[in-house]
């Protein structure tokens, strides 16, 4: 009821204050409150607004404190420590923040105001909440349309909704409508994963809050999907496989772990629809970073992992139409990403490429397996052509580690694995096109092999790194080869491929129960499973703003100093 | 002129330095001067026509000489192209006579062309075989006479005569293989890290068009020989050129129709290797899907060719000879593997060679002012390497 008093009188106080009451203001007749020049009248006088609005409505609402807003009306930079406090009634019943920080609205609308989050200093016990709204417009670029969907949506629900139209500063906008070129990823960032901030850059979200949890839950989730699905192959193929009978393994371990892919597939993939849906800009940046672009062939090669290990009390024989609806955006991926290594000026492979690449590579190999399982004939042929010619090129890239190449680790890191994975899947992809294990499915068996020994014996060059939701990715490339391994036993049965194969299943399995208890002590234990996520947070350009970045942060810094007692929201 | 040597103006297909015959030199070297700058050449002689030729002209004569190829695979009988077959066997036999003839004739034109200037511009083709484009078209005229060879309706493959002009013409691209191939990884300016680009790939497809004749021919051993040089070779530049090297990055702007060559390169390594194991095995397959890919690959990308489209040159002449080698790759596969789908496909892209041959004849036809070079794009290229080093 006071609001909408409030909002009823805010014009009539306006027009009161037009002219006659604020001394020493210059204005022509305006009927509406058209100011000529609102930042004047904003600025200059706020006092006298303060007396005349206390004037007008202290009698009315017997406030003893009086709300005083004041709107500073540039639209550029950032402004939080133009902001202007504000004093807030106890006794005022206006438990509605929204409308405390936009009492004029009308205002705001006519003016074309960038109106500003307003911070209230919260007086006695009242714990105004407001760095939710400071995060809420400062992650507003990220949001899918700049944060209007969202608004679209609470509007939905029936929320009031907040200031219109909040932008949180033109060159802000600029900064992140447009995802950075890949130089400035490799500038801006270092490490095997281009996942750590240069020491001299700076990012767009502020580091030390913690963002919000959509915008933290990289696309490297699909990373979990992918180990454990491979780990149901490895357990089906364990049961199935002839040459494996002496262990007897039964079939539980291949249906639950089935089941719990099929659990985590679906998760991962419904959360990271919800966050193309509400922060597509940071999907985008995702997408154009160049080590991350190759985990969105992730889903379909785990989708297709799923395929490979259905149980066989669940289905035997798969229909050929969903071969071809998970190679279709493989395709279209691979079209985009292996065109620009032929042809893309800045995304040339001698640049670009990085082990992460691999995964691209695979999921033509994967699907030339599943296919050929499913009893097709000429598409795993074409894809598994394209896939030779490319991992071809690849791997003689990476094999000569260019001085030009900026992506490459000098230090071994798990993402190495990734070499395993495509001989692997490609001998087993040979193996079946052709029907029998043959000599163009041995060699790159053994090429696969070797690079596993040489990782293996370098083990110890492993210890230090930190722990990261990607390495969930890399480690199917051993599992695959122990189901490569497993393959070639049954081609070639004897005591030393059989012990090689239990050998190297049991080293899969114990890494992947290892990175599961890692997991879950990061994410219930330590509870930072997902880092905020800097490499989508750089600057499109060198920080020249990087002063008017820095004063941004020691204003939100300050603002966050009088507000010494504000809550944050627990996130997840 | 050392301040306008250094300027290379990529602009136009030829690297646009002022030719020596203007005295005035007009700096930018673009063409949009070119009613003045015809005017000062053309009252030169018509020897000034050589001096600007050069052997990228063969395009003409590649597009020509595979167009008459591939309408002779369609009408043979073992063709099952259905849709195709019925059209195609209408056509009279003289058609195919004519078109062949006129491929024949344009390139007997062509060479006389060159060797003219061989012998009067010899400076202009020893900077031509220089210059890191120009010295992979010199390829050109043999790949087009082993074709029109083996598109021939007079001869057979068994014949004396056949075996004599496929030794003719095979000799050159060995001879050029061993001074280019032997470039790559010797010579000191000329690494192959520096001059790979899309048009080294015609030498690869030389080779492989010698094999692919030679098979046909029965001689397996000589079909082997080239078909092992060019894959060889052809790995090392699939590799190079995808890396795409900084010093690589000198191709101008208007040859990028030649990235079309990466399409031809492995459907011909297909046709040949067909030829030589007498069947479409897997191998084929491959090679045929891999450059399935690639078409597909550079046809969803029309902005990389945008800026080559504005103006017609020769170098749209670069579209026609991919594509019909991929229709030629496409009809051994149809034969292979009955099917809806390839045949689909055979068809398709039959009809798009035919209309893009086309359509860049009527072009020519045209504006044939256009096509005719402006510049001479080697001579002073070699002053500048002469005199910048």
């Amino acid at each position: 009821m006071e609001q909408t008093e409030l909002q009823v009188e805010i014009p009539s106080v306006l027009k009161q204050t037009s002219c006659q009451n604020i001394k020493g203001f210059d204005c022509v007749d305006y009927g509406n409150g058209n100011n000529p020049n609102p930042l004047e009248n904003a600025i200059s006088d706020k006092e006298s607004y303060g007396e005349s609005i206390a004037g007008s409505k202290i009698t009315k609402l017997e406030l003893q404190e009086v709300v005083i807003i004041s709107l500073p009306a540039s639209p550029s930079g950032l402004h939080i420590g133009q902001t202007k406090l504000v004093l807030h009634s106890e006794k005022c019943e206006n438990t509605d923040q929204n409308d405390t920080k936009n009492p004029y609205p009308q205002l705001a609308k006519q003016k074309k105001f960038h109106s500003q989050p307003i911070l209230v200093r919260e007086n006695g016990d009242r714990k105004v909440v407001h760095s939710e709204a400071i995060r809420d417009h400062r992650f507003d670029p990220f949001k899918t349309w700049s944060g209007r969907l969202e608004r679209q949506i609470s509007n939905l629900r029936g929320k009031a909704t907040q200031e219109p139209d909040i932008e949180a500063g033109a060159s802000e906008r600029d900064e992140i409508e447009e995802a950075p070129g890949v130089d400035r990823y490799f500038d801006a960032l270092e490490g095997p994963e281009l996942d750590t901030l240069r020491a001299t850059e700076v990012s767009v979200l502020p580091e030390d809050e913690k963002w919000p949890f959509l915008l933290r839950f990289p696309v490297n989730a699909f990373g979990i999907c992918l180990g454990v699905s491979s780990q149901a192959i490895l357990w089906k193929t364990l049961n199935t496989s002839p040459a494996m009978s002496f262990l007897h393994i039964s079939p539980m371990p291949n249906l639950i772990l089935w089941w719990a892919a099929l659990a985590l597939i679906l998760f991962v993939s419904f959360v990271y629809l919800l966050k193309i849906v509400f922060y597509f800009e940071a999907v985008k940046r995702e997408y154009h970073h160049p080590v991350r672009v190759n985990f969105f062939f992730a889903p379909w090669i785990a989708c297709m992992f799923m395929a490979l290990a259905v149980p066989p009390s669940i289905a035997v024989n798969l229909r050929p139409f969903i071969w071809y609806i998970l190679m279709t955006p493989i395709f279209i991926l691979e079209l985009k990403i292996y065109g620009q290594w032929m042809s893309g000026g800045q995304r040339r492979l001698s640049k670009v490429a990085n082990p992460s690449n691999h995964l691209s590579i695979v999921g033509n190999f994967v699907g030339a397996l599943l296919g050929a399982n499913m009893g097709l004939k000429e598409g795993p042929i074409f894809f598994f052509a394209v896939g030779l010619a490319h991992y071809i090129v690849l791997f003689v890239t990476l094999y000569q580690r260019l001085p030009t190449n900026a992506a490459l680790p000098k230090e071994l890191h798990p993402v190495f694995f990734l070499f395993v994975a495509a001989p692997s899947v490609a001998c087993m992809a040979w193996a079946k096109i052709q029907g029998d294990f043959d000599y163009a499915a041995r060699i790159p068996y053994f090429i696969a092999l070797f690079l596993y020994m040489s990782l293996a014996v370098r083990v110890n060059f492993f210890t230090g790194i930190r722990f990261s939701l990607a390495w969930w990715a890399y480690t199917f490339p051993m599992t695959g080869a122990s189901i490569a391994t497993i393959k070639y036993t049954m081609a070639v049965t004897n005591v030393v491929t059989r012990s090689l194969s239990v050998c190297l299943s049991a080293i899969s399995t114990f890494t992947v129960s290892t990175l599961l208890v890692y997991t879950i002590v990061h994410a219930f234990v330590l509870r930072d499973l997902f880092p905020n996520d800097i490499s989508i947070a750089i600057t499109r350009k060198k920080p020249k703003f990087s002063k008017m970045l820095s004063h941004f942060r020691s204003s939100s810094a300050d603002s966050k100093d009088f507000d010494s007692s504000i809550s944050k929201n627990s996130e997840i | 002129m050392a301040q306008n040597q250094r300027r290379f103006n990529v602009t136009n297909h030829q690297i646009p330095i002022p030719t020596l015959h203007q005295s005035t030199t007009n700096s930018t070297g673009t063409d949009t001067g070119t009613s003045t700058r015809a005017s000062k050449t053309a009252s030169s002689s018509d020897l000034s026509i050589l001096t600007r030729f050069h052997a990228g002209y063969f395009r003409i004569s590649l597009a020509l000489c595979s167009q008459a190829l591939l309408w002779k695979t369609l009408a043979e009988p073992t063709t099952d192209a259905r849709a195709l077959s019925s059209i195609v066997r209408t056509i009279p036999s003289f058609a195919f006579i004519l078109l062949w003839s006129i491929a024949l004739l344009t390139l007997l034109l062509l060479c006389l062309l060159y060797l003219v200037r061989c012998f009067l511009r010899f400076r202009s083709v020893r900077a031509e075989l220089a210059h890191h484009v120009g010295m992979n078209y010199l390829f050109a005229p043999w790949i087009s006479f082993l074709m029109l060879l083996q598109a021939t309706p007079f001869l057979q493959p068994d014949n004396r005569l056949y075996r004599i002009l496929w030794c003719a013409f095979s000799v050159p691209i060995v001879v050029l293989d061993v001074k280019i191939y032997g470039q790559w990884f010797t010579q000191g300016k000329r690494f192959l890290s520096m001059v790979a680009n899309p048009t080294s790939q015609i030498t690869v497809i030389g080779n492989l068009v010698g094999a692919h004749v030679a098979a046909q021919m029965g001689w397996k051993e000589s079909a082997v020989c080239m078909f092992s040089l060019g894959i060889t070779h052809y790995l090392v530049l699939f590799v190079t050129l995808y890396q795409r090297f900084l010093g690589s990055d000198s191709l101008p702007a208007m040859l990028r129709p030649v990235f079309f060559l990466f399409i031809a390169a492995p459907s011909t390594a297909s046709l040949a290797w067909d030829s030589i194991s007498s069947s479409f095995d897997t191998g084929c397959k491959m090679l045929f899907f891999l450059s399935l890919f690639l078409f597909a690959s550079l046809v969803s990308r029309p902005a990389l060719f945008k800026r080559s489209m504005r103006r017609f040159s020769v170098a749209w002449w670069a579209y026609s000879f991919p594509l019909t080698i991929l229709a030629l790759a496409a009809t051994e596969y149809a034969q292979d593997v009955k099917g809806v789908i390839p045949n689909v496909l055979m068809l398709v892209l039959s009809v798009l060679s035919v209309v893009v041959t086309l359509a860049l004849m009527v072009f020519t036809a045209l504006k044939t002012n256009d096509i005719l070079p402006h510049d001479d794009p080697f001579v002073c290229y070699n002053i500048a390497r002469g005199t910048s080093t």
